[in-house]
This record gives C-alpha cells, sequence and structure tokens, in this order.
C-alpha cells in the first residue's frame, strides 16, 4: 500500500453560535456588547486514516459529529485545529442533487454538476450518455430539474457522481432514496468502483449496509473516537450502548 | 493571495460554465429575451431625455438621447453590478453547503454576465446613433477617442468587481447590506454626471462660491469621473447651456481618470482579500 487515501490529523471543529439570533447590522451595532456566542465543539481532536481501495463507514448517534467530519473532507468547513488531507479526486455525495439549478434541464444541470467535480467540458460531453443511461430518466433529462421528483433527482446525482471518475468517494445517508431496484444497481456500481481501486467513506445508520459494504468503522461519539474497528467488532458494541440523552443536538 | 489566484484559475472552466448559466437563466422565462437588456435601458432614456430637453433647460442640445446614454448604461452596470453581487452567496448557499468550489466565482461570475451585457447594451448604443445619424444626420457616432472605450471598461470592471467583493461578503453576514447598496446607488445616480453636464457644475454658484472645490470633490468619485470620460469620449463635447448661456465644453481631466484608475484597483486589490478573509465563514453563519 502506498500513501493513503484520507489522513484526518488531530481533526477539530468548532462552531460559535450568536444566539440572540440577530443577523441584521441594527442588532450586531446596539447590541455587540451582550453578545452571546456559545461555542459547539462538534469535534474534538480526531485522527484516523483510510487507505487506498478502502471502504470505511463512520457510525454514530445524531449529533456525534458524523456529517461535520465529512463536510471537513468535502472542504466546505475549513478545521479549528488539526488538518484534513486527501490524495486524490473526490466526489462528494453530500446531497443528492445539492447544486442541481431548477430552472436547467437536467442536462445542463449534469454538466454544471460535473464541471464543479472537476471535469472538462469535453469530458462531460464524453460521458453525458452514460450518465442519462444510468439515471433512467431517458426523455426527461431535456425537462427543467424543477418537474423531477426527489427520487430523479437523486438517481440523476448518483449517476453523476459515480461518473466523474473520482477515486474518493464520501456518501453521507444518501443510497436509501430510489427505489429497490435502483439501490441495488447504485450498490453494483459501488461494488465496481471498490474493484477498481476506489476509497469511500460514507456516514449510515444502515447497520445492514454497514456490514455489507464497509472493510471498517469509525465509531463517533460526541466528537471523539470511541472506537475503531471491524464492522462485526464495532456494530454489536455499539448496538448495545443503552442511549444517554445528553447528547448536545 | 497568489495561491487563491492559482486555485481561482484552475477553476476556470466552472466560471466560465456560470457565466453562460447566468446569461441563459436570466432571461429564460421571458418572451423578448436577450432584447430586454437594451430595451430596458432605451426606454428609461427615452424618458429622461424628455426631461432633459423639455424641463431642464437643455432645449438646444440636440441627441439629448445618445448623451445620456453614453453615461446610462455604464452607470447601470455598476448599478446591477452592485445588486446583483449583494445576493451571490446567499442564493448558492445550498450548493457551498454541500460541494466545494472557490467561494469567489460567485460574485465574479455574476459581475461578469453583467459585463457582458453592456458590452452589448454598448453595441447597441453605437447601431443606435448610426441609425440616428441616417434618418437625422447629426452628431457623427465614431469619435476617434473611443479607442479609449476598453481602458474605461477595465477600470469600471475592476471598481464594480472590487466592490462586489466587499457586497457579497458583508452581505452574508448582514442582510442590511442590500438595502443600503440599493439607497446609496440610488443616490449616485443624482451626484454623477448622467442627467447633467459637467460643465453645469463647474460652472454652478456654489462651486464659483467655493473656488472650484465643489467641481474637484465630485471628480474624485470615481464613478462621477468614469461617467464624464465615457461621455466625452464616445461623443462629440457640444457647448452646454448654462444660465441661459452656450458655454464651451470643458476639456476630458486625465487625471480623474487615473485617480479612478487608482481607487478601482485598490478597492479590487483590498475587496478580494477580504473576501477570502471572510469565505471560509460563509457557511457557518447564523
Amino acid at each position: 500500500m502506498s500513501k493513503p487515501a484520507i489522513v484526518v490529523s488531530e481533526l477539530s471543529k468548532q462552531f460559535n453560535v450568536n444566539t440572540s439570533g440577530a443577523n441584521s447590522l441594527k442588532t450586531a451595532l446596539l447590541w455587540w456588547k451582550r453578545r452571546q456566542r456559545t461555542e459547539y465543539k462538534v469535534l474534538r481532536g480526531i485522527s484516523f486514516d483510510v487507505a487506498r481501495g478502502e471502504c470505511v463507514a463512520v457510525v454514530g448517534r445524531n449529533g456525534a459529529g458524523k456529517s461535520t467530519l465529512l463536510s471537513l473532507l468535502a472542504r466546505v468547513y475549513k478545521p479549528t485545529a488539526g488538518s484534513v488531507s486527501i490524495h486524490g479526486r473526490v466526489a462528494p455525495l453530500l446531497e443528492l442533487g445539492a447544486g442541481f439549478h431548477p430552472d436547467l434541464t437536467g442536462l445542463e444541470n449534469i454538466y454544471f454538476n460535473s464541471i464543479i467535480l472537476g471535469l472538462t467540458r469535453k469530458e462531460v460531453a464524453e460521458r453525458v450518455d452514460r450518465i442519462v443511461e444510468f439515471s433512467e430518466l431517458r426523455d426527461h433529462v431535456t425537462a427543467p430539474t424543477r418537474t423531477f421528483s426527489s427520487g430523479m433527482l437523486a438517481r440523476l446525482g448518483f449517476a453523476i457522481a459515480i461518473h466523474v471518475d473520482a477515486e474518493i468517494l464520501l456518501v453521507d445517508e444518501v443510497l436509501a432514496v430510489g427505489d429497490f431496484d435502483f439501490e441495488r444497481k447504485c450498490f453494483a456500481k459501488i461494488d465496481e468502483f471498490r474493484a477498481n481501486g476506489g476509497t469511500i467513506l460514507f456516514v449510515s445508520h444502515n447497520m445492514q449496509a454497514v456490514r455489507r459494504v464497509a472493510d471498517r468503522c469509525v465509531w463517533l461519539h460526541q466528537g471523539q473516537i470511541r472506537m475503531i474497528g471491524k464492522p462485526d467488532e464495532v456494530i454489536p458494541l455499539y448496538e448495545s450502548t443503552p442511549l444517554d440523552r445528553a447528547t448536545p443536538a | 493571495m497568489l495561491s487563491e489566484l492559482k486555485e481561482l484559475w484552475k477553476f476556470r472552466e466552472l466560471l466560465l460554465t456560470m457565466v453562460q448559466r447566468e446569461i441563459k437563466i436570466r432571461y429564460k422565462n421571458s418572451a423578448l429575451g436577450f432584447l430586454w437588456s437594451m430595451l430596458n435601458p432605451l426606454i428609461t432614456v427615452l424618458v429622461m431625455s424628455f426631461i432633459f430637453q423639455n424641463f431642464l433647460g437643455n432645449d438646444q442640445v440636440h441627441s439629448a438621447t445618445a448623451y445620456i446614454l453614453a453615461a446610462y448604461l455604464p452607470f447601470t452596470f455598476f448599478q446591477l453590478c452592485l445588486m446583483d453581487s449583494a445576493q451571490t452567496i446567499l442564493i448558492a448557499m445550498p450548493l457551498i453547503k454541500k460541494i466545494y468550489l472557490p467561494r469567489e466565482i460567485l460574485p465574479i461570475a455574476s459581475v461578469i454576465s453583467n459585463f457582458i451585457h453592456l458590452l452589448m447594451a454598448l453595441l447597441m448604443f453605437f447601431l443606435f446613433m448610426t441609425v440616428v445619424y441616417l434618418v437625422h444626420p447629426g452628431v457623427w457616432p465614431f469619435q476617434w477617442t473611443s479607442i479609449y472605450l476598453p481602458l474605461l471598461l477595465l477600470i469600471n470592471l475592476a471598481l464594480s468587481l472590487g466592490l462586489s467583493f466587499y457586497i457579497s461578503a458583508f452581505n452574508t453576514f448582514y442582510e442590511d447590506i442590500k438595502y443600503l447598496v440599493g439607497v446609496l446607488t440610488y443616490l449616485m445616480f443624482f451626484m454623477c454626471p448622467i442627467l447633467y453636464f459637467e460643465e453645469r457644475v463647474a460652472n454652478s454658484t456654489l462651486n464659483i462660491q467655493w473656488g472650484g472645490r465643489l467641481y474637484m470633490l465630485m471628480n474624485l468619485n470615481p464613478v462621477f469621473a468614469l461617467s464624464n470620460a465615457y461621455r466625452k469620449l464616445l461623443i462629440a463635447p457640444i457647448k452646454v447651456p448654462v444660465n441661459g448661456q452656450m458655454v464651451d465644453p470643458l476639456p476630458l481631466d486625465w487625471r480623474y481618470v487615473w485617480w479612478a484608475a487608482f481607487v478601482s484597483v485598490v478597492i479590487l486589490v483590498t475587496g478580494y482579500s477580504t473576501f477570502n478573509k471572510l469565505k471560509w465563514r460563509f457557511v457557518e453563519r447564523p
């Protein structure tokens, strides 16, 4: 194995939330003295590696920091401390259909989204047919995406992400949108992606899915890593921990 | 800043696509489409020149429409850039919360698409001038001084882009900014020689009382200097009625144009670095 695909070291993320909820200049000027800030430490210094070709699942309760971790990996946030280094092209699937413009047609959105993900126009032109075919949208691709159902948006989003030749996929609980057939097709595509040496990091609450695809499991608890290991070791422990309601939202 | 520019260059293909998309979307659901970018100022200017000639004492000024258009088109560009840029980040929030792209692409794409509209409008302007000339020979539409047009456009672009960086960044945190920009650009219109000639300012009682300082002060405003320069360089300057007398046009004072260029570049550089300092906090805004 060469360099790992993802290296996360001592990663921390803190959000400052203004509790007055004020978002106007007036309130900021008038009440700057009693500005109240609540700090949420969502991630508190976590470190782990993901090797090339590995599939790692992140599990944990709501508010454990899973989505924040993915967003940091997707460079949506900047870390408060620590670092993330990624070797290879990333396709984030944080929300299917994010970044589609409702007034543009499916085809125009294919171009737009693929270019954000790092393809050139020429490269998109080469794969647009495959994307349309995989998404099963057929003639609908020439309609504006505002007329699409959520299932159609999800299919198109997945079809684009899987065809941009990414080396690393970041997936946030999105595979549960299509119908049964499409889900199977997605899993088949993901297996193919992995067989070609692709790396996946995904977040899921679906333990069956985690058992099925993950090589390793990272269990996040209140912004820290509780355990890393094989799914068969981590999941039983994770599922058997009693609910503590003290977890911050 | 250099690394940020490099990053931006990597995403040039995206920028190009965004500009195309913006132009496509703008008139997507309208019947007249692209024509609106000319029709709108033309109707406005026709009303303006009616008032200008009949109620503001410019009866002797021929082709008032041309003089107003020459200054009004670039001003509309400036105004639209500022107004549009305010919302660019907020509109794209669902996008930038889910996927990485250099955030500065958003205001830049908005400014460039407005700039393309300005270029189209200027093309129509020359067309319009030619038609007017053919129907009613008066002002010859092409001045040799028009070769300075690219310089003026460049200054205008730098100024609008720089201010757009500031506005789009601050409006993301305080949405008051867009209302403030609305009022200020509206007022700016009256502070610039669009509905009047700069000779009127120079010969005003107040300016004479102040020993010419009012004229200088107003010229230090880069938008004033630019509006004036567009008008003087694109169309042949004419005698202007002041207090019932016709006075000779003032020659274009290039010092103010260079001053405007200097101010614009400073605003562009500081605006860009301010934007870059704030851009990571956009997605974390309350």
